[in-house]
This record gives structure tokens, C-alpha cells and sequence, in this order.
């Protein structure tokens, strides 16, 4: 339901509600989103994509190519996964050189927002 | 004439409700062939009787040609609307479909054939003297080799499944280093769309439009064509926003390119709703391919036209659908389409999924919204990220623009993120407002994921107020209990 706030006599109109930690709020033509629970910072930004040394699942999705094995040295900008979501296929890169640590995936492996699929080991300087 | 009583729906999402509402207005029972995880869904509860044919992936239910045969005729349909992507063009599914006694919605197996497999329809338009892109379409699916014709052609070159439409399986090849890795891909996610690996090639033209014209084939085989739509507005070759008419076709092109979508289709006896693609560079037209069913665009013409092209499908494949020799069809005014993603603009468009919270849409004069899901629904990361698309109509392409504008802000979409943020930019870009947009007008204008809104002085206020209140925990448990369904608890079940 649309609601009014008063602030320094302008009427707001506004739509708000709190979804699963995350208040969703509609003013002036935008959507925007403040959160507050554990659950909802794991999907912040920068939690997501490349964190330091892993590789994290940006989104929900299927694991379709794991392009690398355990020990392999990887250069910075080399594709690392491919995973899978709504039809679309999405190619995970570096941003680190390095030899890889771990790789917590298969194809095939079904994964959530936020897990760490492939761990690197920076090079050694 | 078979007069259609029960009719099974082979889809999800909004076009299942497209194909629910048409059959409700012709006095037609429906029934929803769905996934597990569809229950979910308007289009579930909006049917007469609803069943499961498999679980969420979709080469187990919504590809499955012997499930959705079963499930039909289980729930004693007498006809399947198979909607679009899915099994929609597999000839197969349409010869299943008639083997076991019922009426396919589209056109026959052999029209199918003759003009929605690209290579067939390549040939034969060919043979007409429509003009073509040049490209490979044969049958040599090595990597090597499509790597070799692809220098051949020289870069830059599209890969696309030969199956396929809606941008799955394409990919842009522009040098040979990255090109290999590219086909491979581009096979992978075929086979994964559509049941079928084989993937064409094709010259890519770097500043053109893309124009299609919507034809139609009445019971007769009689093919008048609705116009065209100009759907420029692509990113990896999805579309995102469409409209009819196009803003840059003078009338000799209109005509011209008209004539040669029913010319095509025509010779192939077709009956139903097809779309002739065809790119535009230079005033010089090409032919694309042929979509052998509903397109997910097909409301912007109706908008124009004032056609009902569903119901239209349904009269026709039960042979009461027969133009009239003085019908003549004129446009009038101007609709824009805009398809909502659940996607998050500010990241790169990256897929946003999770439990719709609060979906409203502000109803109007010209406005129509096409949605498969509501409040308390869950997006889920099987499917294709389209989750409602919203059409508007008015006298003119400006006063379209205006209302589009207004309408997607005043859209509210709470749970998963979605792409209007970005719908806005692009319908409010000089480029499209001025209709001068290529077909690149996305990767030239906005290859930057957009940079995050900012609050005004008011509305972060109204922020800080209310985030000082706690969210209640009732509204944020029931639906991870209630929703998520194991596997086939449904299956057979009719509800």
C-alpha cells in the first residue's frame, strides 16, 4: 500500500516492506534496498564475483565446465569456470595469478549465491 | 473444423497466461503441463487442471516431448498450445503431438520444417531470390572446420544454433584466438536450449536493424502479413525492447519487405502466426530466419492492429479462421514493449533470483502488463530470466516513450532485483528516442553496468526512518516452508 512521509513540508508517496532482511523501499520512480540481517550481506556487493583469492558463484547456477585442476598455475584474466543460470551461460575469470589451491566443484554441481567454488594461491613475489 | 475443448499449455510464465486468458474468452478449458517448481506460478493457478510433467530442469519436463504427450492426455486435452522457446519449434513435438490424436496450435511438421529450420529455409528462400547474409549452414559440425570457414568469411562472425532463437547459443566471434573456445560454448548452451549441438555461421553486420514482420496464415493457407516490428534493441543478441511499427521503414521498404515475408511463407502452405526476421543495413534488407510460432513481441502488434494473434492461432489450427477477400489491416498509433528481467542492472546484469515480495503494476489507459508471477512466487535460476514484459500504446512514438517512462517507474517489483533501472536509460537515450538505433545500440551505449541510484536528501531520510524500524519476522518464514515442494509430490496429481 502506498504510504505518505512529510518531510520539510514535501509529501512523499513511497512503498515499503521488509523481505526476508532486506527492506525494499519504491520513491520518486526508484527501487532501492537497505539490508540489515547476516543472510542478506552474504549477497552484497563485494562478497560476490572475485573476493581476494577464491572464485565465487555470482548467482544460483549449474556448474557446466570446471576449466582448470588443483595445482594448476593460472594466469590473471584466464576463464577458471563456466556455470549456468536462467538458460544463460557465464564465464568466471582470475583476477589473480597463481596456482590453484582448490576446486570445490564439478560439472554438473549445483550451487548458491555466494559459494566458493575454485581457491587460488597468490604467486609468491 | 474440430471444434477445441480442453487444450494442454506446454509452457510457463507469462505466456502460459497469455494462452489461459484467449482460451477463457473462446469458452476453452485449460491445462498446465508444468515443472515441479511451477506451482509456483500464476499461470498454475489460473487453469482447470494442472500437471506435473517433471522436475525443474528442463530437458526432464518442459523438453520432454513424451511427458508432455502423457500429461496431455491424461488431463483429456484435445489440443497443445506449445507457446514459445521450449519445444515450440521441434517439428517433432508437432508429429507427437498429432500421432496421438490431438490438434498441434501452429503450423504443420512439413511448413515447420520447410521454414523454421534455418538451413531448410535459407535454401528454399534462395531458390525465391530473397536476399540472404552469407555465412555457412551446413552440416560439418567440427570445431576446426567452422573455425576455418569462419577466416574464410572473415571476423567478425556470429556463431547461432541451428535449433534456436532468443539470442541462446549465439556468440560473437572476432578473432581467431578466442574463437575456438567461443563455438564450443556456443554448442554447449544449443544443446542445452534446445536438444541439438549444431550451430551456424554467419557474417555479422555491425550497423543494422533489425526489422521482422509478423505473417499469419488463416485456415485456407491464405498469408496476409500484420506489419513489422523493429526489435534493435538486443544484448547478446536478447531482445529487450521492441515496437511497432518501425520508426525508420519509408513505404517502398515496408512493402517491399512485406511482400517477401508472405512470398516465403506462403510457398510453404503455411497456417498460424509466423515471423519473417530480417536484418536492415543500408536500405538493403536480409533475410534472417523464420520464427515458426508466437513471438514473445506479438503485443505490440496486436496493440497497433487491434488482432487478438492467440486466439487467432487457436481458430485457425481448428479451421475456423479465414480472412475475409476485403479485410485490410492499417496500423494506428505507436507500441513499445519492454521486457523485465530479473537481473541486477548494477552488477552487470547478473542474474537475480529469490521470493517475489511485492509485485503492483500501475494500471492505465494503453497500458498492459504480461506477468507469470505474483507475491509470494519464487524466481528461480532453471528458467529464462524474462518475468513479466510490459506493452504500452499511444497516438505517437513520443507520447509511447513518455508513457513507458512513467510506467516503469511507477512499476514495484520487490524480492528480486530487475532490470527497469536499465529500461529507463535505454527508452530515454537520444539514439532510440530519435529510432536511429542499430542493432549494436547496446554494446555502444551501455557496456558499463549502470552506476547505482542515488537517494535525495527526502528520500534518504525516509530510508533512515525506515530502517530504524525491525522487519517482522512473519513476513520473511512462510514461504521457504511452504513453496519449496520435493520432487514429484504432485506428479500426476490433477488440481
Amino acid at each position: 500500500m502506498r504510504q505518505i512521509f512529510s518531510y520539510k513540508s514535501q509529501k512523499i508517496s513511497y512503498v515499503s516492506e521488509w523481505i526476508q532482511g532486506t527492506l525494499w523501499l519504491h520513491v520518486g520512480g526508484k527501487t532501492f534496498t537497505f539490508e540489515s540481517s547476516q543472510v542478506a550481506k552474504k549477497s552484497r556487493k563485494g562478497h560476490i564475483g572475485l573476493a581476494h583469492n577464491k572464485i565465487i558463484a555470482p548467482m544460483p547456477g549449474k556448474i557446466t565446465k570446471v576449466l582448470v585442476v588443483e595445482g594448476q598455475v593460472v594466469e590473471k584474466g584466464q576463464a577458471v569456470v563456466v556455470m549456468e543460470a536462467m538458460k544463460m551461460e557465464y564465464t568466471l575469470k582470475t583476477e589473480l595469478a597463481g596456482p590453484v589451491e582448490k576446486v570445490k566443484i564439478i560439472v554438473g554441481s549445483q550451487v548458491s549465491l555466494g559459494d566458493i567454488l575454485v581457491q587460488i594461491n597468490q604467486e609468491p613475489k | 473444423m474440430k471444434k477445441i475443448k480442453r487444450l494442454a499449455i506446454s509452457n510457463r510464465g507469462e505466456v502460459a497466461v497469455r494462452i489461459i486468458h484467449a482460451c477463457h474468452e473462446l469458452g476453452i478449458e485449460t491445462v498446465l503441463l508444468h515443472s515441479d517448481v511451477d506451482k509456483n506460478s500464476r499461470a498454475f493457478r489460473m487453469v482447470d487442471k494442472a500437471i506435473c510433467i517433471g522436475p525443474a530442469s528442463t530437458i526432464d519436463s518442459y523438453l520432454n516431448i513424451e511427458a508432455n504427450i502423457q500429461g496431455a492426455l491424461a488431463a483429456g486435452a484435445d489440443a497443445i498450445h506449445p507457446g514459445f522457446g521450449f519445444l515450440s519449434e521441434n517439428y517433432k513435438f508437432v508429429e507427437a503431438v498429432e500421432k496421438a490424436g490431438m490438434i498441434f496450435i501452429g503450423p504443420s511438421a512439413k511448413a515447420m520444417k520447410a521454414v523454421g529450420d534455418k538451413v531448410n529455409c535459407k535454401a528454399h528462400a534462395e531458390r525465391l531470390g530473397l536476399p540472404l547474409i552469407p555465412g555457412y549452414q551446413g552440416h560439418n559440425q567440427s570445431v576446426d572446420f567452422l573455425l576455418e570457414e569462419a577466416e574464410r568469411m572473415t571476423f567478425p562472425i556470429l556463431v547461432k544454433a541451428a535449433a534456436g532463437g532468443g539470442g541462446r547459443g549465439m556468440k560473437l566471434l572476432t578473432s581467431r584466438s578466442d574463437a575456438k573456445e567461443l563455438i564450443e560454448s556456443a554448442q554447449r548452451e544449443a544443446q542445452a536450449a534446445f536438444g541439438n549441438p549444431t550451430v551456424f555461421l554467419e557474417k555479422y553486420l555491425d550497423r543494422a536493424k533489425h526489422i521482422e514482420f509478423q505473417v499469419f496464415g488463416d485456415s485456407t493457407g491464405n498469408v496476409k502479413h500484420f506489419f513489422e516490428r523493429e526489435c534493435s534493441v538486443q544484448r547478446r543478441h536478447q531482445k529487450i525492447v521492441e515496437e511497432a511499427l518501425s520508426p525508420s521503414l519509408t513505404d517502398e521498404l515496408r512493402r517491399k519487405m512485406g511482400e517477401a515475408a508472405c512470398l516465403l511463407t506462403q510457398s510453404v502452405g503455411y497456417q498460424g502466426a509466423a515471423t519473417v526476421e530480417f536484418l536492415l543495413q543500408d536500405n538493403q534488407f536480409y533475410l534472417l530466419e523464420v520464427n515458426t510460432r508466437l513471438q514473445v513481441e506479438h503485443p505490440v502488434t496486436e496493440m497497433v492492429l487491434g488482432v487478438d494473434l492467440v486466439k487467432a492461432q487457436i481458430l485457425t489450427a481448428s479451421g475456423n479462421f479465414v480472412f475475409s477477400p476485403h479485410q485490410v489491416f492499417y496500423p494506428h498509433g505507436h507500441s513499445i514493449e519492454c521486457r523485465v528481467y530479473a537481473e541486477d542492472p548494477f552488477q552487470g546484469g547478473i542474474p537475480s533470483t529469490g521470493l517475489l515480495g511485492k509485485i503492483e503494476w500501475p494500471e492505465g489507459p494503453g497500458r498492459r502488463f504480461e506477468y507469470g508471477f505474483e507475491a509470494g512466487d519464487v524466481i528461480t535460476s532453471y528458467y529464462d530470466p524474462m518475468i513479466a514484459k510490459i506493452i504500452v500504446w499511444d497516438e505517437t512514438r513520443l507520447r509511447a516513450i513518455e508513457k513507458m517512462s512513467r510506467v516503469l517507474k511507477d512499476s514495484i517489483i520487490f524480492g528480486v532485483k530487475t532490470n527497469i533501472p536499465y529500461l529507463l536509460e535505454i527508452i530515454n537515450h537520444p539514439e532510440f528516442v530519435k529510432g536511429t538505433m542499430t542493432t549494436r545500440f547496446i554494446e555502444k551505449f551501455f557496456a558499463e553496468p549502470l552506476k547505482e541510484l542515488k537517494t535525495n536528501e527526502a528520500e534518504q531520510a525516509l530510508l533512515n526512518e525506515l530502517s530504524k524500524i525491525k522487519s517482522k519476522p512473519t513476513s520473511v518464514v512462510f514461504s521457504e516452508l511452504g513453496m519449496i515442494e520435493s520432487p514429484f509430490v504432485g506428479a500426476w496429481r490433477t488440481e
